[in-house]
């Protein structure tokens, strides 16, 4: 399955996490450190925690723990002592004793999560207090009203679907805000009311709380309120009364709607040449603060709508002179930007509170030029938030996406809260940290490694919001201690266990159980290993890897890290003779490396000079949390070919693709270009496809419009679809993606109804046989 | 004891009109018998009715509107009241007297005025001397009211003297007489007429008629009287004002003979006339003839003067008399009487003259170039004359205010030459010939001393009272308004003084001479005009500001930063619990809703509201649904305002919205368990709102500020521990908590922000703190303590409405500047002031007065004029820009005695009151107590060292012009901000109060009016409602009666534990004193009683332009002993009683002397 990269068909192809949604860089790990230093790619497993899964076992009862500080749970691979009715635990093999209720167990009568193909199963315990009903998932909006009419209405009607979709029993809050944060109080009936809160001002959590009278004492507003004691139905602290703001969406649906219809945009005046006045920061933390009166475990979204950059007080991006450009990579690489490392550290801040309080920042940005999601990348990321990148309320990019978290069902996307992961090794392995939408709970134990890569130094995560498709990227360090070596027998296997509690969109507590096992190999045995290797999640693990550092390291040269890593592993695994390029061949499990090294290189992740600092923000969010799937796919658009020649069939990612009389379908995860040839624009423009006896034009024509389609009901967020003609203007979406083999100056003769490509870029076979060379010099 | 003034005078007066003199023997003061029964210069109540009537829009919604006195020829009854008490200058005298009088003359006048008056001179001639004499004995004339005699009378009676002078009178009169006819029959008709209830009118007319008449034929009148009137054409115009100035006189005259008629009205009369003639009154007399010099001329002229203007303005005149001015012109009135003869005696020549200006504003100035002050009162005279009973001091004679009734027209300038100003309580209707009228601006003296040195000889402060929008009399002309096109006004190239009427030209008119620095400029081409033969430019007349001492010019673009700001209103509203429940928050919405229609009309006129407890709820009213949104900031320690537009909007678009808002908002609130107020940034945040535009915002308050920017803690607690281990610290709680407020305030005003605070609470609320920002933006606080839903919102809602409807002008600049010889020392007042030489006033309006004080930096040639001018740069209320220009040139003297005589008591004692005011925070209070002791005594030590040394030092000698000040020093250092044990917050409003206080009511707030009420319908025979004034004393007080005392805030009903059921029950509804409510909802019944009282109580609102705060006193309550602390001539612990004071001060002269 590794080598599978029909990259094009959702769901066509078997399931290439297995179920346990497990895939790792290595399948055989190396003995000892130095081998896996060798390794070069490093050793890292890709998650996904809660993946939907068909053959997933529910069991109704809560898990069987081994013996602190272990605390592993009881999996199929444990070796059970049916008489003596007890269990070894497979990662750190101490003896745990059945509790009298597995009294029955057998060989004929074994409890769910020990059948051998529940490695995944998930517990459902029941609740402690039957009676008390799940907590409400919270929805907060925070709506920019510093727009334009046009896009303050395309807002409304957004928000409006959304409202008409919510769960009934979920509670709803709303925030506007411009120039100053206004926060609507939806259970006030005299009179709609509304808190404001000053645009330039940071205020500490504690202060709003105190401001609106939700103060734990309550003191300031001398709220004696009556409420009886105990946790209120609604899930709140007794003493406050958020519920003036949040209030079941059955409840305040009027409310919202009239406030919405009432809703202008703001009246703050905006002087000639200066942006609008927008506190985005301030929304976010007061709507942080409010969602902190919240009693612990509530799932909460802050469903932040923004349309432009933050131009006053914390989390400023940009002064509100318009003279002054929003920053440019270019400016954050020199250091020129002045409000960058400012507004990172407000959200930052923003991030461990709301992780503090277990609470989801999902960013919704539309704008045409940039809102300032690279500095709120990290409250996105660490709270495990949403974010979709578009360039208008209007945008289908944004109107899909925004519907879809809101969907029930099939379509749902099975937003979740208050996860936490814990994973549990064999010895003799370590926990670097992970790269994904999570936050390190800094619970140190012996499981952790010296390094750390992304969220380290602890064996447990928070994630606050995590859905199915949420995927995170685990790196492991292997060091083997003094003692196990001494231990004489090694086992052959190795074995993870994620443990994953989480709320389930139900509100239920669910913990779900993953063990894999891996075999350990010796180091020197490259066959075995080169076995073992996963070259698609080696290339989205690299691609993490060196995204991540290219945040973290100043100056870091993510081309040439990436070209020597690619050589040394060619020269480590490849079959050659010294010095003879020409006899280089690589392993299959190792062969489209190249091309995914060749086309991470030329890609948005590592060439970011394309975009802006908010794209590649975006861009890396998606990278970290999606699928191997999915992330190859950002990494290396696919390209299917349509014509009348041939059924629909992958194409070579190559302006040699490119024909006068087919359809090209490329699939860039971002967008989706349906690419007409010359010919068959023509034909089309000519209206054939509205003949009867052209029908099978009509089809053809119609073919890559359903299959992307497709790919877009199934992807979140949205991706941008294009529709354009062979030397159209939107033509460049597909040739910037395409193997420039042929270029203005290749001198070939261009095959008629081909192109070229207008670029000095090198091609995958220059790239390929500089490659070669290189690996196999001594 | 008694001694005698030096003159050979009878015996009978011992204060010449100038001192009122004390004898003091030995330990016991001898009183001066003779002292007329204090007649009180009336004067101030009729302005304040004028004032109030000038506003257009009455402040008190409730009562009914009245009509303007003046104006108004149908009878009013409060006038009618009012003129009454006007006539009573004691209190006995007006009981009494009254209802003798009254009841022949109301009969008479009203039939047909002349008839009576014919009549009566006769009779009253005779009858006056009779009755008086028979008062003397009578004495006890207070007890019973009715007798005849009434306490002046008695006074005089004793001293013997008085029947001689009085006899001369009569015949004056009588000649007098029948020129008055004519008049009096007018006036005394409209007198009557005014009056209304007929019973007044009889009393009314007769009174202010007899008064005059009294006086005259008392002093020796009769002889010199005659010839005055028949002399002084100038006097006429004082009548003139009514048509016949002749006529006045003689109407005077017979109007006395009315009085005469009546022997008990003579007699309080006499008194009364007496008193008139220091008010201010008879001085006009004086003045107004030449021939009165005799002697008596002061005295017949008085009383002459007040007829006059009375009868001009009728009835209305009376009653505005009676309320405050009495007092003032009282303490002149009586003691005069009998005095003045003798006095006049001895000084004379020069008194008689002198004695024409002071009160003959009208004539006397013009004839007589004597600028002396009335010379008659003012002069060193001494005459002690008379001796009263020997070992006492008759409580019953010493210097009291009394009302006077009648209305003078005072011509503030005749024959280049300044006249010397009515007191500010009387009833005056200014006529502006040069110099400024009197209310709008006045002067410690009417003489400038040439030199530092001879004014601190006097011990006499030197300052400005500048009320430069003061309502004027209704009569009165308006202020010219000047345009000067683009160029603007023509102002000095030196000094930037403006043009005004004292500045010369020369030179064919080509240049002119600035008055204040001296420079010569050229006239520019446009403004060029040929110089008269008598050195004046030709077109003089017919420019106001070189004929007026008052106009209004229009500014130009150089004169504004920005367009004149709209008028715009916000209100601020404490919604927190303690608010809510007790009515406070409800009685505010729903006094703003009602006055929402008294806004200024126009599409600039903007509105907001906000409420607020411990957040800050603004209410956005322009939203597509009916429904406001609520904007509440909960940021309490960095406000900030919600919207940028659309807090604040116009009335005429949103009226129904705000009103429905309003209505909306108590029960919003209803229950609000928020105990917490952010006043400080409540304010902070309606400040903001009002930042781009300026405004007023009406702060609604109720409870201490205790959260948020400025919150302050309960000081008053803490404080009370301190006092009890040391008081040397406990004036602080007295000083602002701290600078937040004082910072804001100082901003507020840089963006022409004016607030406003109405503190309506039942608990401390640290008044000291939180008046810096009104006394900072040219606002004021206003307090309702303890508030009751009850009765105050009445109270609440036309301060409201008078605040936001009279007269106001907004970011205004004001600057004073003076000749060169004096510079301005200070300004004191609710003002702002960035620059040394300008005060900021956010919002200025027609009750705020500055008090500005000079120094000599140079000396003043014997016969130059200093002149002042007081510039007021200001933004209407319909967005227009102006500059009030009020100009006053006073001459200046080298002599002390004319300082003395051309004191002005009233401005005196106001610029007395607030600096005593503004110690009181920052000293002491023994200290203070001891200053404004010390300052009474330095001048009259003053006095008795330098002007009066001929007489005997056993006498106390008091100068006329400052008779009273005994009196008021003692009221004052017993008044609510001076008391020990009085409530922090109590002793701060009356601080912050007495800053921006006027004068016309400086002098009510430390020496209250108080009237019986039980008795007004018996009473009403004699005369105005308001006439009976009682003394200070509780003495006074009977168990069966029901009394009203009122300071122009308060209104005391107290009631005697005896009192007659059925008064209650008329009065009240109730048949018991138990069964008296605790609040007091003052309900008009179906009884002559009830409506009277009624009325009594709408005239004095007229006047104070306040709506009094009603509460009821019983015997043996908290209220009650609240009552009684208005006694201020009675002794109590630690403080002197009237008598024990005089004696206190006589001492402490004696002791300086030797």
């Amino acid at each position: 399955m590794e080598e599978d990269h029909a990259l094009g068909g959702g769901g066509a192809a078997p399931d290439p996490d297995g179920p346990d949604g497990v895939r790792m860089t290595w399948n055989s790990w190396p003995r000892n450190k130095v081998e896996a230093s060798k390794c070069v790619v490093p050793v890292a497993a890709s998650f996904a925690p809660i993946r939907s899964s068909p053959s997933l076992a529910v069991l109704p009862y809560p898990p069987l723990r081994c013996k602190p500080p272990c605390g592993s749970v009881l999996n199929p691979f444990a070796r059970v002592d049916f008489a003596a009715k007890m269990w070894i635990c497979p990662l750190c093999f101490s003896r745990n004793h059945f509790p009298p209720h597995y009294a029955g167990i057998s060989e004929a009568n074994v409890p769910g999560e020990l059948y051998p193909q529940c490695t995944t199963v998930e517990y459902a315990p029941p609740p402690l207090d039957s009676t008390a009903p799940p907590p409400l998932p919270v929805f907060l909006f925070v709506l920019d009203i510093c727009l334009i009419e046009e896009e303050l209405e395309f807002v409304k009607s957004a928000m409006r679907r959304a409202i008409g979709l919510l769960p009934d029993h979920a509670l709803v809050g709303l925030i506007t805000f411009g120039t100053q944060v206004h926060l609507h109080e939806l259970g006030f009936a005299d009179m709609s009311k509304v808190y404001l809160f000053q645009g330039t001002k940071e205020i500490p959590k504690e202060q709003i709380l105190d401001q609106l009278g939700l103060s734990i004492a309550g003191v300031r507003h001398g709220a004696v309120n009556v409420a009886p004691r105990g946790p209120q139905a609604n899930g709140f602290h007794s003493s406050t009364s958020v519920n003036r703001f949040l209030l079941p969406a059955s409840d305040c649906e009027y409310t919202l709607n009239s406030l919405l219809d009432e809703l202008q945009t703001d009246k703050w005046p905006v002087e000639a040449g200066n942006r609008a006045l927008r506190c985005t920061g301030v929304a976010l933390s007061v709507a942080a603060g409010l969602l902190g009166a919240c009693i612990s475990g509530t799932g909460a979204r802050i469903i932040a709508l923004v349309g432009g950059p933050c131009t006053i007080g914390p989390g400023m991006i940009v002064s509100k002179d318009l003279s002054e450009p929003v920053r440019s990579h270019k400016d954050l690489d020199k250091d020129a930007a002045p409000h960058f490392q400012k507004a990172v550290k407000f959200y930052d801040n923003l991030a461990k509170q709301l992780v503090n309080q277990g609470h989801v920042l999902d960013l919704f940005a539309s704008a045409l030029d940039q809102v300032g999601v690279a500095e709120m990348k990290v409250a996105v990321e660490r709270t495990g938030g949403l974010v979709v990148l578009a360039e208008s309320f209007g945008h289908p990019v944004f109107k899909d996406s925004f519907k879809r978290i809101f969907e029930d069902g099939e379509q749902s996307l099975g937003l979740s809260f208050n996860g936490t992961l814990e994973i549990n090794c064999s010895k003799d392995i370590k926990i670097q940290g992970i790269i994904g939408p999570c936050t390190s709970l800094e619970k140190k134990g012996a499981l952790c490694a010296d390094t750390v890569v992304g969220q380290g130094n602890t064996t447990s995560w928070k994630m606050c919001g995590l859905d199915r498709s949420t995927c995170l990227t685990v790196f492991f360090d292997i060091s083997p201690s003094e003692r196990s070596n001494q231990s004489g027998i090694p086992n052959p296997q190795l074995y993870l266990q994620f443990l994953t509690n989480y709320q389930n969109p139900e509100g239920q507590m669910r913990l779900r159980v993953t063990t894999v096992t891996r075999r350990w190999v010796d180091g020197s045995n490259t066959e075995e290993l080169v076995e073992g290797f996963d070259q698609e999640t080696a290339a989205v693990v690299l691609a993490r890897y060196i995204s991540l550092k290219m945040e973290m390291e100043e100056e870091f040269d993510a081309t040439r890290w990436l070209d020597r890593s690619l050589i040394r592993l060619c020269s480590r695994f490849g079959d050659y003779r010294k010095d003879d390029p020409a006899s280089f061949t690589l392993h299959p499990n190792f062969s489209i490396l190249p091309q995914f090294i060749f086309n991470l290189r030329r890609s948005q992740f590592v060439q970011v000079f394309n975009n802006s600092p908010d794209e590649t923000a975006y861009f890396c969010i998606l990278l970290n949390r999606e699928s191997i799937t999915n992330s190859v796919v950002m990494i290396q658009p696919s390209l299917l070919s349509y014509s009348f020649s041939s059924p629909p069939a992958p194409a070579l990612l190559d302006v040699a693709s490119i024909a006068a009389d087919r359809i090209l379908l490329l699939d860039a995860y971002f967008s989706i270009v349906i690419f007409h040839g010359m010919t068959i624009a023509q034909w089309r423009n000519m209206g054939y496809q509205n003949q009867p006896e052209h029908q099978a034009f009509a089809q053809l024509l119609q073919a890559p419009h359903d299959d992307a389609l497709g790919i877009i009901a199934d992807r979140f967020p949205v991706p941008r679809l294009v529709v354009c003609d062979q030397h159209g203007s939107q033509a460049r979406f597909l040739l910037a993606k395409l193997n420039p083999s042929a270029t203005y100056n290749s001198g070939q003769e261009v095959v008629p109804g081909g192109d070229v490509i207008f670029t000095d870029d090198v091609s995958l076979q220059v790239f390929c046989e500089h490659l070669q060379r290189l690996a196999v010099q001594s | 004891m008694m001694c005698s003034a030096d003159d050979e005078l009878p015996a009978v007066a011992c204060f010449s009109l100038k001192h009122f003199t004390v004898l003091a023997a030995t330990m016991d003061v001898a009183v001066m018998t003779s002292l007329a029964p204090i007649r009180c210069s009336s004067v101030s109540p009729s302005r304040s009715l004028s004032t109030s009537m000038a506003s257009s829009s009455p402040p008190f919604a409730s009562g009914p509107p009245q009509p303007r006195p003046w104006f108004s020829p149908t009878p009013d009854p409060n006038v009618a009241g009012a003129a009454q008490n006007s006539q009573i200058g004691r209190p006995q005298t007006s009981s009494g007297a009254p209802p003798p009088f009254a009841g022949p003359t109301l009969a008479s006048s009203r039939p047909g005025p002349p008839p009576p008056f014919s009549s009566r001179p006769p009779p009253s001639g005779a009858v006056p001397q009779g009755p008086i004499a028979s008062n003397g004995p009578p004495v006890p004339g207070f007890t019973a009211p009715r007798i005849p005699p009434t306490p002046s009378v008695q006074k005089a009676a004793p001293v013997g003297t008085p029947a001689s002078i009085r006899a001369p009178p009569p015949s004056a009169t009588a000649s007098q007489a029948p020129g008055v006819r004519p008049f009096p029959g007018s006036p005394p008709a409209g007198a009557s007429l005014t009056a209304h209830a007929s019973p007044f009118v009889g009393p009314p007319a007769s009174q202010p008629f007899g008064r005059p008449p009294a006086v005259q034929s008392p002093f020796a009148g009769p002889p010199t009287s005659q010839p005055s009137f028949t002399g002084s054409p100038t006097s006429q115009r004082p009548f003139g004002g009514p048509p016949t100035s002749q006529p006045p006189f003689a109407g005077a005259p017979t109007s006395q003979r009315p009085f005469a008629g009546q022997p008990t009205s003579q007699p309080p009369f006499a008194g009364q006339p007496t008193s008139q003639p220091f008010s201010g009154p008879s001085a006009q007399a004086f003045t107004g003839r030449p021939t009165s010099q005799p002697y008596t001329g002061p005295l017949t002229s008085q009383p002459y003067a007040g007829r006059p203007s009375s009868p001009s303005y009728m009835g209305a005149p009376a009653s505005q008399p009676f309320s405050q001015p009495p007092t003032m012109g009282t303490p002149f009135g009586v003691p005069a009487w009998p005095l003045q003869p003798g006095q006049v005696a001895p000084s004379m020549p020069g008194n008689v003259q002198a004695p024409p200006r002071m009160f003959g504003m009208p004539p006397g100035m013009p004839g007589q170039s004597m600028s002396p002050v009335p010379p008659a009162m003012g002069h060193t005279p001494l005459a002690g004359s008379q001796v009263s009973t020997p070992s006492k001091i008759d409580p019953n004679q010493i210097p009291r205010p009394m009302p006077s009734s009648s209305v003078t027209v005072f011509e503030t300038r005749h024959g280049n030459q300044a006249n010397v100003p009515p007191p500010a309580t009387s009833n005056f209707v200014a006529k502006d010939n040069g110099n400024c009228s009197p209310r709008l601006m006045r002067c410690t003296m009417n003489q400038i001393p040439c030199t530092g040195d001879l004014l601190s000889t006097s011990s006499m402060p030197l300052a400005l009272m500048v009320q430069p929008l003061a309502l004027p009399h209704p009569s009165e002309e308006p202020i010219q308004i000047v345009d000067f096109g683009e160029s603007g006004p023509i102002r000095c190239s030196r000094c930037k003084g403006y043009i005004n009427s004292f500045m010369r030209f020369i030179d064919h008119g080509r240049r002119f001479v600035c008055n204040l620095c001296g420079f010569t400029n050229e006239t520019p081409r446009d403004y060029y005009c040929n110089l008269g033969p008598d050195g004046r430019r030709r077109d003089a007349d017919e420019r106001p500001e070189l004929c007026r001492g008052t106009v209004e010019f229009i500014a130009t673009r150089e004169y504004m930063v920005r367009d004149p700001m709209p008028a715009v209103f916000f209100f601020l509203i404490d919604v927190s619990m303690n608010a809510v429940q007790t009515g406070a928050t409800a009685a505010a919405c729903s006094a703003i809703s009602q006055s929402l229609a008294d806004l200024p009309d126009g599409p600039r006129t903007g509105v907001g509201v906000a409420t607020f407890d411990c957040s800050i709820h603004f209410y956005n009213l322009k939203r597509a649904s009916q429904q406001p949104l609520m904007l509440i900031i909960p940021d309490i320690h960095d406000v900030y305002t919600p919207l940028h537009s659309d807090i604040i909007v116009q009335l005429t678009e949103y009226r129904q919205s705000l009103e429905q808002l309003l209505e909306n908002i108590p029960s919003m609130f209803e229950s609000n368990k928020v105990a917490e107020s952010a006043f400080g940034a409540a304010i902070k945040a309606g400040f903001l709102a009002l930042k781009p535009t300026g405004g007023k915002l009406l702060v609604f308050q109720s409870v201490l500020p205790s959260v948020g920017v400025g919150s302050l803690s309960s000081r008053e607690a803490e404080g009370r521990t301190n006092v009890s281990s040391g008081d040397k610290e406990a004036h602080k709680l007295l000083q602002p908590a701290d600078k937040t407020l004082k910072t804001m305030a100082i901003e507020f005003a840089e963006y022409q922000v004016c607030v406003d605070i109405f503190v309506t609470t039942q608990t401390f609320v640290d008044i000291a703190s939180i008046s810096v920002v009104p006394g900072t933006t040219g606002g004021q606080v206003y307090y309702y303590y303890p508030f009751n839903a009850l009765s105050d919102p009445g109270k609440l809602y036309n301060d409201l409405r008078w605040n936001i409807s009279r007269p106001q002008g907004f970011e205004a600049v004001m600057r004073v500047r003076c000749s060169q010889g004096l510079q301005v020392q200070e300004y004191s007042g609710n003002f702002c002031k960035r620059i040394p030489t300008d005060i900021d006033l956010p919002g200025i309006d027609c009750d705020k007065t500055i008090m500005v004080t000079f120094k000599h930096d140079d000396k003043f040639q014997d016969n130059a004029e200093c002149a002042f001018q007081c510039a007021v740069l200001h933004t209407t209320v319909y967005g227009q820009r102006r500059i009030r220009v009020i100009n006053l040139s006073l001459p200046c003297t080298n002599m002390l005695s004319s300082l003395f005589r051309s004191a002005d008591l009233d401005t005196q004692f106001a610029c007395f009151l607030k600096q005593a005011a503004s110690s009181i925070p920052m000293s002491p209070l023994s200290q203070v107590r001891e200053q404004i002791i010390n300052l009474c005594i330095n001048i009259l030590y003053a006095y008795r060292k330098f002007c009066a040394t001929v007489s005997s030092s056993g006498q106390l000698i008091l100068p006329e012009a400052l008779k009273l000040l005994p009196l008021y020093t003692l009221a004052l250092s017993k008044s609510i901000g001076l008391q020990n044990d009085g409530r922090l917050d109590d002793r701060s409003y009356w601080v912050s109060r007495v800053a921006s206080l006027s004068i016309s009511l400086a002098i009510p707030l430390v020496y209250p009016r108080m009237i019986s009420i039980h008795d007004l319908t018996t009473r009403e025979d004699d005369g105005s409602l308001l006439s009976s004034n009682i003394p200070l004393s509780s003495e006074h007080i009977n168990d069966d009666g029901i009394y009203l005392l009122e300071n122009g805030e308060d209104g005391l009903i107290y009631v005697g534990s005896m009192a007659s059921p059925e008064t209650l029950q008329k009065i009240f509804g109730v048949s018991s004193v138990d069964g008296l409510p605790s609040q007091l909802v003052l309900q008009q019944f179906d009884n002559d009683l009830s409506k009277k009282l009624n009325e009594v109580i709408n005239e004095i609102r007229q006047q104070r332009c306040s709506y009094l705060r009603l509460r009821l006193c019983r015997k043996g309550d908290p209220s009650g002993l609240l009552f009684l602390s208005y006694m201020v001539e009675d002794k109590t612990p630690g403080a002197l009683s009237y008598v024990e004071f005089l004696v206190h001060v006589h001492r402490q002269i004696q002791n300086k002397m030797s």
